[in-house]
């Protein structure tokens, strides 16, 4: 049982400086997996490292299981962190830095034993338990890093990017491990991240962050498909959602994208001439003839300007008359455009996100 | 190309070997002086010895009172490199380690002090040595020493343990791990590399040391060896036989120490203590 809580939780380095974090609220529910997301700068580190006691708290406050921690010492949080730099004991062999933790808990000389084993065991580290760090390759690392944090068997774990420095492929496959890791050991896990594949993949709920504040907190696909705001719609999803600068337009009901009158009844009762930001997913956009087409929708005239091909699907960008911007679109595998080709693309009003382009806002439906 | 590479290695070891003896040459010439009688030496100063006076040694090691200067030797040099390292690795620690106000201006004050010449210093130290009762006595000049050596010391611990990832302190103290634990557990082992280089130098520079002591010593029982060699330059007669003898004893410890963290030291670096 460990729900974390914070509630307003501030950091400023300086007393002159800006808010590095800038009143995080947030409740981390007993045994989810909460991923902070957000680009490099965004905080979520900083606040990671105030949960685990590593940095102080400007203000705010942190609790865990309704006690408050904002003075409670590292150590004493019950809290097991593993870093990016995975931070292995370089002078110990990996049985050492298995052990360290539960050597100063004055566990039981045989009970430290017997767990480094088993958590050594189902980590695949049974055969490397007297090898330096040294010795290991960058998975092995990872692994042992992993099992410091779970022989301490502690209430919340942390992750601070933990598999960035991974190469691709070692990356999927950990990306599993933590995700059968969560499963079995039911614990709570903040898990803090910049790839949002990792946070699509992994998260129960996903907070995404930027410049110190909470921008938008829900499950994987709730934020993917309803942004708060263009920064998450522009940060989320391969290609992000194409966003484009709007108008509502005065004669129909519709908008003005460029210079292309887009019928949508979602417009209707906004005033006119209020300037707006259009935003679509690449999968919403697709090329004429589609069956998802067949029903209606938006069609537009658009010319092929970029072709990218990824094998299980391919990536047009599409220029539309009068935006600057080229509208992605994401397409079958079997589709034959070609730099240039002029088509007829339809796009999904269904689908279709408004903000505010003042304030970046969503506009609900 | 074969004989090419041959050529440059043969090069190479003909340098290293004109080199070596240039390095070692004085040293081989001052152990054959020591098993020599200074009236042997008289008669040809570069000769091999003929017989071998083994019976030197002990004569200068009891008869010279080089048993007593060794162990004041040993005893001002040990303590002096222990409290140096410990006391320099934790204040190079926390230099690294802490953020707190003034840091900068107090590590710089306390390097700066290296720039002072020991002739600057001296004659305070020996004013304040005999004010606190210390003046000729192997207490005061280990603290002298320890004085001496510490900015050095913390300097070279600084900026290794400044190089040592704060992700492993910070490893350490979600550990359970007090500072205090952190420094003797994590920091002291992995900078084992930079600890032995300081021992070796400042356990080599204050063996050698010559003018605190005989500034700061004038008790023949208090004499470090650099004094008891000193001992037999006479103004009128040098008893030059038994200077290399008691120079050969004073080196050894010099070479003992340096044979074994210089080992350590190179397994340390191999082994890749840090990352």
């Amino acid at each position: 049982m460990a729900v974390v809580t914070l509630e307003g939780l501030s950091k400023r380095y300086d007393s002159g400086s800006a808010q590095a974090v800038d009143g995080v609220t947030l409740t981390v529910a007993d045994g989810e997996f909460m991923v902070l997301l957000g680009p490099s700068g965004c905080g979520k580190s900083t606040t990671l490292r105030m949960v685990a006691g590593l940095e102080s708290i400007t203000s705010g406050a942190l609790a865990i299981d309704g006690a408050r921690m904002n003075d409670v010492p590292a150590k004493d949080r019950d809290i097991a962190m593993v870093f990016q730099s995975y931070a292995l004991y370089p002078h110990m062999d990996v049985m050492g830095n298995l052990a360290f933790g539960l050597r100063r808990r004055a566990v039981p000389k045989a009970e430290i034993e017997r767990r480094v084993r088993d958590v050594a065991a189902t980590l695949g580290l049974a055969d490397l338990l007297a090898r330096k760090p040294y010795q290991l390759s960058g998975g092995q690392r990872q692994r042992v890093a992993l099992g410091r944090a779970i022989v301490r068997d502690p209430k919340v774990f942390l992750f601070d990017e933990p598999l960035s420095n991974l190469d691709a492929a070692l990356r999927v496959s950990m990306r599993g491990e933590l995700i059968r890791l969560h499963q079995r050991l039911k614990a709570t896990m903040i898990y803090v991240t910049h790839d949002q594949v990792e946070a699509m993949t992994m998260g129960s709920r996903i907070c995404i962050m930027n410049r110190g504040r909470v921008v938008q907190i829900g499950a994987p696909l709730d934020v993917y498909r309803r942004p708060a705001n263009t920064f998450v719609a522009g940060f989320l999803g391969n290609p992000p959602m194409n966003l484009l600068p709007a108008r509502v337009a005065a004669a129909q009901e519709g908008l003005e994208v460029g210079a292309l009158a887009l019928p949508l009844e979602r417009a209707a009762h906004l005033p006119p001439g209020m300037p707006v930001t259009f935003g679509v997913r690449a999968e919403d956009v697709a090329e004429v003839p589609h069956p998802r087409a067949a029903g209606g929708g938006i069609r537009l005239a658009a010319e092929v300007a970029t072709v990218e091909p990824l094998g299980a699907e391919t990536i047009l960008g599409l220029q539309i008359q009068g935006s600057e911007r080229d509208v992605m679109a994401r397409v079958g595998r079997d589709s034959r455009a070609r730099r240039g080709d002029r088509i007829e693309a339809w796009l999904d009003p269904a689908a279709v996100q408004l903000f505010d382009a003042a304030t970046g806002d969503v506009i609900p439906a | 190309m074969l004989n090419l590479r041959s050529l440059v290695r043969a090069g190479t070891i003909l340098v290293l070997c004109v080199y070596t003896a240039f390095a070692a040459g004085p040293f081989v010439w001052a152990a054959t002086l020591s098993l020599r009688t200074t009236s042997e030496i008289a008669l040809d100063h570069f000769a091999l010895p003929g017989i071998l006076h083994w019976e030197k040694f002990p004569a200068a090691w009891y008869g010279s009172n080089y048993h007593v200067y060794f162990g004041n030797s040993l005893f001002v040099v040990l303590t002096a490199v222990a409290v140096v390292t410990v006391a320099g690795a934790m204040a190079a620690h926390c230099f690294a380690r802490y953020r707190f106000r003034l840091n900068r201006v107090v590590y710089f004050a306390i390097f700066s002090t290296i720039i002072f010449p020991p002739q600057i210093t001296i004659l305070a130290l020996y004013q304040i040595l005999v004010q606190y009762g210390l003046y000729n006595s192997l207490v005061g000049l280990a603290l002298v020493y320890v004085a001496i050596q510490l900015p050095l010391t913390v300097y070279i611990l600084e900026s290794f343990f400044a190089r040592i990832p704060s992700d492993l302190f910070d490893a350490a103290r979600m550990d359970g791990y007090s500072e205090w634990e952190i420094f003797w557990r994590v920091s002291l082992p992995i900078a084992f590399p930079a600890i032995a280089t300081t021992v070796i130098l400042n356990t080599i520079l204050l063996w050698n040391e010559f003018l605190y002591a005989v500034v700061l010593i004038t008790d023949d029982n208090n004499r470090t060896l650099p004094l008891g060699i000193q001992r037999f330059m006479g103004d009128q007669l040098e008893d030059v036989g038994m200077i290399a003898t008691g120079l050969m004893i004073a080196i050894v410890p010099v070479i003992l120490v340096y044979a074994f963290f210089s080992e350590k030291l190179i397994q340390g670096m191999t082994a890749g203590a840090v990352k």
